[in-house]
C-alpha cells in the first residue's frame, strides 16, 4: 500500500512540476520530483528509487528546452547515492533529512548544469542564483512534504506506537448487586 | 544488479542527451506524447489559476477604486476632447491611405495561441502554447507577439506546440539594424545566458551602429520572415576597421510577461541544392 501511495506522490510531484511555474515564477524553484525520488530512496528500496529517477526526471525533460535525458540521469544518479547512504546509515529522523534532500539538491543542480555544459549546451540565468534559489525552495519545501509524507505513510510507526502506549486494559466491574443468590 | 541497473539507465539517459545535443530538440516521439499528456493538466490549471488570480487581483483593486474614481472622471473629460481630435486625424488618415493605396494588411496568417505551460526546469525557458498541428502548426513556424519576434516552433503534437525563445543561447537569427531596404549592417542575432538580452554578432566594426536603433529580421537564415522587430540596441561595444563590434539587443516582445502569442502560418522557401559535384570530375563508366 506504501508503495502505491509514493508512485501516486510521484505523480502529483511531477504533474506539479509542469504547471506550478506557470502560475507563479518562483515555484519554479522547487524541484516537486527530486523531492519524492530521494523520499523513496530514504525506504532503502534502491530498485524503486532508481526507477522512480529516471522516470521522474524523464517526464521533466520532455516538456523542458533542455537535453532530454539530463534530468533522468542527475535523478537517477542521486537516487542510487541516497538509497546507498540509507542502507549504511539510519537517517529515519527527519533533522538528519534535511541536509540529505539538501546535499541531492545542490547536486542533482551541478550534475544537470555540468552535463549542459560537457554537451555545449550553456542554460539560461546565473548559476549560482539558479542553484542559490532551488536548494532553498527544494529544502524548505521538502522537509513540510517529508513530514506530510510520514504521517500518511507510516502505519507500522503507528502500530509501534501503540505497541509501547498500549491502552490500559479495561477489567469488566464486577456487579455488585448480584441478582442470583 | 542494482549497480549494473544504474550503470544501464544513466548510460541509456546519456546516450538519449547526446542524440538530443546533436539533432537539437531530441526524440521527438518522447516530447510529442508528454506534452499531449501534460496538455490534460496544464490547460485547467492555467484557466483556473489565471481564474483565482483575477479574482484576488480584482479584490484588491477594489481598495483604490475610489480615489481612481475622482481621478478618472477627470481624465475621461480630458479623453473626450482628446478623441475629438483623433477623430479628426483618423478621417485624415484614412483619405490620405485612399490616396496612397497603402495596404495594412498582413502578409502572413497568423494564429493566436494562448500559453499554457512553461518549462519546468529553471535552467531554460521554453513555453508551451494551446495550438498544435490539428490547428496547422508546423514545425519552425515564428511565433510572435505584438511587440516584436518571440521565438519558433520546436516541438508540435495534435493539441499544443513547444516554442523555443529567441533570448535561447543556441537559437540563431539574420538580423539587419534598421530597414533592409536602407541599411547594409548585417549580423546574426542569437541568445546570451542572460534572459532578457540578445547579442549581434558578425557585424563590422567600420560601420556605424548606435543604441536605440531597431534591429529586424533579414528572411536570409530560412526560418524567420523579413521585416519582423527582434529589439532595440540598448549597448554597442565599438570595434574597429579589424575586430567586429559586440552589440546588445533588448528584445522588443516583453518575453518575460506574455500571456499569449501569435503563430505566423509561414513555411520559409526551400533552399537550392546546389550541384556539387564538377562535371569534369565525372568518370566515364567503363564498359
Amino acid at each position: 500500500m506504501d508503495q502505491v501511495k509514493i508512485t501516486i506522490a510521484l505523480i502529483i510531484a511531477i504533474l506539479l512540476q509542469w504547471t506550478l511555474r506557470n502560475i507563479a515564477e518562483p515555484l519554479a524553484y522547487i524541484d516537486f520530483p527530486l523531492i519524492i525520488v530521494v523520499y523513496a530512496a530514504l525506504q532503502r528500496d534502491a530498485l524503486k528509487a532508481i526507477f522512480f529517477g529516471t522516470f521522474a526526471g524523464l517526464a521533466v525533460d520532455a516538456l523542458s528546452g533542455g537535453l532530454l535525458g539530463s534530468n533522468g540521469f542527475s535523478k537517477t544518479l542521486i537516487a542510487y547515492m541516497v538509497s546507498e547512504l540509507a542502507r549504511r546509515v539510519y537517517m529515519d529522523n527527519l533533522l538528519l533529512r534535511i541536509p540529505v534532500i539538501a546535499g541531492a539538491c545542490l547536486l542533482d543542480d551541478l550534475v544537470y548544469y555540468g552535463m549542459h555544459r560537457l554537451l555545449s549546451q550553456d542554460p539560461v540565468g546565473n548559476v549560482l542564483i539558479n542553484i542559490s534559489y532551488t536548494l532553498i525552495g527544494t529544502t524548505i519545501v521538502g522537509t513540510v512534504v517529508y513530514l506530510f509524507l510520514d504521517f500518511l505513510l507510516v502505519e507500522r510507526a503507528r502500530s509501534k506506537k501503540r505497541e509501547m502506549f498500549p491502552n490500559r486494559r479495561q477489567t469488566r466491574r464486577r456487579n455488585p448487586i448480584r441478582l442470583s443468590k | 544488479m542494482t549497480p549494473w541497473l544504474v550503470i544501464v539507465l544513466l548510460l541509456g539517459n546519456f546516450v538519449l542527451m547526446a542524440f538530443s545535443a546533436k539533432t537539437d530538440g531530441g526524440p521527438r516521439i518522447v516530447r510529442v506524447w508528454s506534452q499531449t499528456a501534460a496538455d490534460f493538466v496544464q490547460s485547467p490549471v492555467t484557466t483556473i489559476g489565471s481564474a483565482i488570480s483575477n479574482y484576488f487581483g480584482s479584490i484588491s483593486n477594489m481598495r483604490s477604486a475610489q480615489s481612481e474614481n475622482d481621478f478618472l472622471k477627470q481624465r475621461v473629460q480630458e479623453l473626450e476632447v482628446e478623441i475629438k481630435g483623433n477623430e479628426d486625424l483618423t478621417s485624415e488618415n484614412a483619405r490620405l491611405r485612399s490616396l496612397l493605396e497603402l495596404k495594412e494588411k498582413s502578409k502572413y496568417k497568423v494564429l493566436t495561441a494562448r500559453i499554457i505551460g512553461r518549462d519546468p526546469s529553471v535552467w531554460f525557458d521554453s513555453s508551451i502554447i494551446s495550438r498544435g498541428s490539428l490547428d496547422g502548426i508546423k514545425l519552425n513556424m515564428p511565433v510572435v507577439t505584438d511587440g516584436g519576434l518571440v521565438g519558433r516552433v520546436t516541438a508540435v503534437s495534435p493539441l499544443t506546440a513547444q516554442v523555443d525563445l529567441i533570448t535561447r543561447d543556441k537559437s540563431g537569427l539574420g538580423a539587419v539594424v534598421g530597414e533592409i531596404s536602407a541599411s547594409n549592417v548585417l549580423g546574426v542575432v542569437s541568445g546570451t545566458s542572460k534572459k532578457d538580452v540578445l547579442e549581434m554578432r558578425y557585424v563590422s566594426g567600420s560601420v556605424d551602429v548606435q543604441p536605440g536603433q531597431i534591429v529586424y529580421t533579414t528572411g536570409q537564415d530560412g526560418i524567420y520572415p523579413a521585416g519582423l522587430k527582434v529589439g532595440e540596441i540598448v549597448e554597442v561595444k565599438t570595434g574597429s576597421a579589424t575586430v567586429q563590434h559586440q552589440i546588445f539587443i533588448r528584445p522588443s516582445a516583453g518575453i518575460n510577461s506574455m500571456q499569449e502569442v501569435g503563430i505566423l502560418i509561414y513555411e520559409a522557401p526551400q533552399r537550392i541544392e546546389f550541384e556539387q559535384k564538377l562535371p569534369n570530375a565525372v568518370k566515364e563508366e567503363k564498359k
